[in-house]
């Protein structure tokens, strides 16, 4: 029950150690070094100086620069050498186009931070920075630094854009390194691959004296220095993006995108209006902005991967495949008489074409793009199937393309027409509008692109992906992408080939300005009827074949006319401009490019 | 002679010692979440709910002395289960700070270890008391008790806590019946893996730990046992070190040396040094360190409390508070010294070591002569669980000393 007995000396002696060693140390530190301590708490900071890593590069496959790192001269100011606040507001004011009390709320925002370097305006131009070089005496808390800001070599949807790091992530992200002064990508493959292109912070362990000058007082090796970004090699080919810029027609809206069939490669992705990533390097002004967003237009909207429509004929071969693997029809079947429509109920739908064609097999149906005949398969199929069957061959789905905002378009089923038309609407009209790629069907480009793709490709459908590879000490090349089977029989795919061959090759096919020599393009027109404007949109998809099948497309233009006249030329011409690149002789192709103007300065 | 035996008084100096020392935490805390840069002045709300901790510690301590002696030993056991259950769904809830530590009550959150620790102690010290058991199993059964709450609170993970425990039940182990070569025997192996460095002062190690065995007659099979042990170690470190990540060998270098890491917790270190030195004979004044203001010192409410008080109040002021520090822990030491029944000592020695390593290594740590592992300063430093649980360790040994006279 008692314990054995502790001498009282125990607890004294181990109190007065734990004493003597506290107070002897404190002595040290506070009396005989206080001095010393106290020249550097007072004059002198010791802070970490966060050295930001320079951003990796994005080549297209040529390892040609799509957006890299440009110098550039930039104002800051550091609030602890800031004598008049007024003074200093005023001659901002007056260099630039700002407000006085702008920068007085500026300094404001960032008084607790007075040994920090504060961004007042980037990217200065060389006669104002001549200006303000010429004051800096008289405002020692202003300095210029000469940083890189990220700069894109042309307009596009796909980069996306760097900017600073907004409060909010900041709270979110500084474990990670990053700073207020640090930038991150916002959108685009910029954001998608934040990680790889940033980099490592690198640091500096500094003492700051009043004069803003290093002094060297701890003797460890205090430096690591950053690292920079991996630079990203992409499957894009900047000669094509270019080329396809410059013959979209003018003033109209659209999108086209070219991918490598063998591998699910982006070589050209075109969105137009085009947009230009490089007004956010700057200071954007709120005017621009706002004309941006305003403008009818939509330059900011991505058409491949965000924009969804209905795709009309195009969508055929989704239809046709559905009547064989389901057995209501084979490749021989002759469906109902087309004299320029078809009567479903009480409605007359109308063909395309008001002569009529007779009445067709498939392959003449696909061929002629007549509507008749896809009016009368859609009575023999189900609402359901029709959907699960495009969801099937990954149509109205998102393409798990690498860019962080994709939309996936949209088919209605039966449930949806209750909900929205009422309980006892028909579904009979929607189904054979549905069958044509009319109607509340909506899809986005690059689905279709990555679905002619399959098709060309025997039924194996790729993941499409803008990154090819990367650098990072040496080239390193990506395959991790998804590749799968379309649900659709071989036989049916090879019927499908040779259908669309038919259509852009032979005599009467609907895409025969799609033809040109040296290669066989095979591909759909469709010319979808929308609430936009007057005219339809023209689509013509499709893919080129030498020994094998090498690129898959979509072109799509908006409101221009039919996918035959409008859609169809233009990937003829796309693609012999490829058939020029491939042959590997720059003088065949290079004269084919405008010659670029001031815009790159 | 007086039969009737009656309860002593509550030590009233202790109680004061304890209140002055509360009083100068929520003065400190107070400066801590002032921010004061030339007229600007920003408050944080830390030191409001530092009173409002301290008025609940008060009134907890109160109760609890109030409470019938025996229903405190009952609670025991209970409480063990409870309070290790609770660890283990901590670990679940999400992470704060990157941590398992708190249990979040709305906007106070509550620290599982903090009560784990006093409990862990207090059994450690029953189990010491049962007469029946052998040595063997006195020591077997105390690491059975110990090692579910030390794993639990180290993979929170709160090095600092876990480690702070273990120190505490030895010390309790060297202050009970056992021998004292069994601590020499639980620490060895430690002591092997850092001497595992150098061959010859390896083995310089194991022949004076084979002398002492040999002096204090400890059985033939357990010293070879112990020896075999310590040895292979020597070959093990090496190895395991070797197969360890760079990042882990780097976390364990920077933890033995913050220096290591001069951008991670070296920062800290090299801050709370300039802070304390700079502080002089008498500090730049109440409220005015100029290290704290410029938000140069991290967690200054916190962990590095000291470095504030060291900055503002200089070397004199550092002084007294010291003393009053050590005065008080002495204090303590008198109050337990009377103590008669193993399990009311065991019990007070694990607390008073307790407390007295996390105020060393603390104060220690903002010096950088210690490894730097988050232990805050008792009864200063800003936080609701570690204030409470504090408060309730003394007051068990208060209670253990008034009621000595009882079972004597």
């Amino acid at each position: 029950m008692y314990r054995k007995r502790v001498s009282p000396w125990v607890p004294i002696i181990l109190l007065s150690g734990m004493y003597a060693v506290l107070i002897i140390n404190l002595f040290i530190m506070q009396v005989l070094n206080g001095e010393k301590y106290l020249t550097i708490s007072e004059n002198n900071y010791v802070r970490i100086v966060n050295i930001n890593p320079m951003r990796g590069n994005i080549y297209d496959r040529k390892y040609r620069p799509i957006a890299i790192n440009r110098s550039s001269d930039n104002l800051y100011f550091r609030l602890s050498e800031l004598k008049d606040k007024g003074n200093l507001a005023n001659f901002i004011s007056a260099s630039f186009d700002i407000d006085s009390l702008a920068v007085r709320e500026i300094i404001r925002k960032n008084r607790f931070r007075r040994y920090y370097d504060i961004p007042l305006k980037k990217g200065l131009d060389r006669s104002t920075l001549v200006k303000i070089a010429e004051h800096l005496n008289e405002y020692p808390s202003l300095r210029l630094i000469s940083e890189y800001t990220r700069s894109y070599e042309y307009p596009n949807h796909f980069t996306g854009h760097v900017g600073p790091v907004s409060e909010q992530e900041f709270e979110a992200l500084k474990e990670e390194g990053y700073t207020l002064n640090s930038n991150i990508g916002k959108n685009g493959l910029e954001k998608q691959y934040e990680q790889m292109l940033r980099g490592k912070n690198g640091y500096r362990l500094v003492q700051v004296d009043a004069t803003g000058k290093d002094l060297e007082f701890l003797k460890h090796n205090l430096y690591k220095p950053a690292r920079k970004g991996v630079d990203l090699i992409l499957t894009l080919d900047n000669d094509l993006q270019t080329y396809i810029r410059s013959i979209f027609p003018e003033n109209k809206n659209g999108a086209v995108i070219v991918m490598d069939v063998r591998t699910g490669g982006i070589l050209a992705y075109v969105s137009m209006p085009e947009f230009d990533p490089n007004i956010f390097s700057g200071e954007i002004s709120q005017g621009l902005w706002n004309e941006m967003l305003n403008d009818p237009a939509k330059p900011m909207l991505d058409r491949v991967a965000n924009g969804t429509y209905p795709p009309g004929s195009i969508f055929k071969p989704i239809t046709a495949a559905l009547g064989l693997e389901s057995g209501v029809i084979n490749v021989k079947t002759k469906l109902a008489f087309c004299d320029g429509g078809f009567q479903i109920g009480n409605r007359y739908f109308k063909c395309w074409q008001e002569t009529g064609h007779g009445r067709l097999a498939l392959s003449d149906a696909l061929k002629l793009s007549c509507d008749t005949y896809f009016y009368d398969l859609s009575l023999r199929l189900d609402l359901d199937a029709m959907k699960a069957f495009t969801k099937a061959n990954y149509l109205t789905l998102k393409t798990g393309i690498d860019l962080p905002v994709e939309r996936a378009g949209f088919f209605p089923d039966e449930a949806w027409y209750r909900d929205n038309y009422g309980k006892y609407t028909g579904i009979i009209g929607p189904k054979a509008n549905l069958s044509i790629g009319q109607g509340e069907l909506l899809i986005t480009a690059l689905e279709f692109c990555c679905f002619y793709s399959a098709l060309a490709n025997d039924g194996l459908w790729l993941q499409p992906h803008f990154l090819e590879g990367y650098i990072d000490k040496e080239r390193v090349k990506v395959s991790d992408y998804e590749a799968r089977s379309l649900s659709i029989s071989p036989e049916t795919v090879t019927f499908l080939q040779n259908a669309l061959d038919r259509t852009v090759n032979e005599q009467h096919g609907t895409g025969s300005g799609a033809r040109i020599t040296g290669t066989t393009v095979c591909g759909k027109t469709g010319s979808a009827e929308n609430h936009m404007g007057e005219l339809t949109h023209a689509w013509f998809a499709g893919y080129a074949q030498w020994e094998e099948p090498e690129i898959a497309f979509v072109v799509f233009v908006e409101n221009a006319g039919h996918g035959g006249t409008i859609a169809a030329p233009l990937a003829g011409k796309i693609v012999d401009f490829y058939q020029k690149l491939r042959s590997g002789d720059p003088e065949q192709y290079l004269k084919l490019l405008p010659v670029m103007g001031e815009s790159n300065e | 002679m007086n039969n009737y035996r009656k309860r002593n008084e509550y030590d009233r100096v202790l109680l004061f010692l304890l209140l002055v020392l509360m009083v100068f935490g929520v003065l400190m805390i107070y400066s801590a979440s002032t921010t004061k840069i030339g007229e600007s002045i920003e408050h944080n709300n830390f030191y409001i709910r530092q009173i409002i901790f301290v008025i609940i510690s008060l009134i907890s301590l109160f109760i609890l002395l109030k409470l019938p002696y025996m229903l405190i030993e009952i609670m025991i056991i209970p409480l063990f289960v409870l309070i290790l259950l609770t660890l283990v769904v901590v670990l679940f809830l999400p992470a704060i700070k990157g941590s398992h530590r708190w249990i979040s009550l709305g906007i106070l959150g509550f620290q599982p270890s903090e009560l784990a620790k006093l409990l862990t102690i207090m059994l450690v010290a029953k189990l010491l008391d049962e007469q029946h058991l052998s040595h063997i199993q006195m020591l077997l059964r105390t690491a059975a008790a110990a090692v579910l709450p030390v794993l639990l609170i180290f993979i929170e993970p709160d090095l600092g806590t876990a480690m702070t425990l273990v120190m505490s039940i030895l010390v309790v182990l060297a202050f009970s019946d056992l021998p004292f070569y069994y601590l020499v025997i639980l620490v060895s192996p430690l002591l092997s893996i850092v001497f595992s460095v150098n061959a010859y002062v390896f083995s310089l190690w194991i022949l004076l730990l084979g002398l002492y065995f040999f002096r204090q007659k400890v059985h033939l099979l357990i010293a070879g046992l112990v020896g075999i042990l310590n040895a292979s170690l020597y070959f093990l470190t090496p190895f395991v070190w070797n197969s360890l990540k760079s990042y882990q060998q780097n976390r364990i270098l920077t933890f033995i040396n913050p220096l290591h890491d001069p951008f991670g917790s070296g920062y800290q270190i090299i801050q709370a040094k300039i802070a304390i030195g700079s502080g002089g004979w008498f500090g730049k004044g109440f409220l005015l360190g100029s290290q704290k203001n410029l938000q140069f010192l991290p967690e200054h409410h916190t962990d590095f409390i000291f470095s504030v008080i060291g900055e503002e109040l200089g070397f004199f002021g550092c002084l007294i508070f010291i003393s009053i520090y050590i005065l008080f822990l002495y204090r303590i030491v008198l109050n337990v010294g009377k103590l008669k029944r193993r399990f009311m000592f065991y019990t007070s020695v694990g607390i008073i070591a307790n407390l007295s390593i996390m105020m060393f290594v603390n104060i220690g740590m903002n010096m950088g002569l210690v490894p730097a592992t988050g232990i805050p300063l008792p009864f200063i430093a800003y936080g609701g669980t570690s204030l409470l649980f504090n408060t309730l360790a003394l007051g068990v040994i208060l209670k253990f000393a008034s009621e000595r006279s009882v079972f004597e």
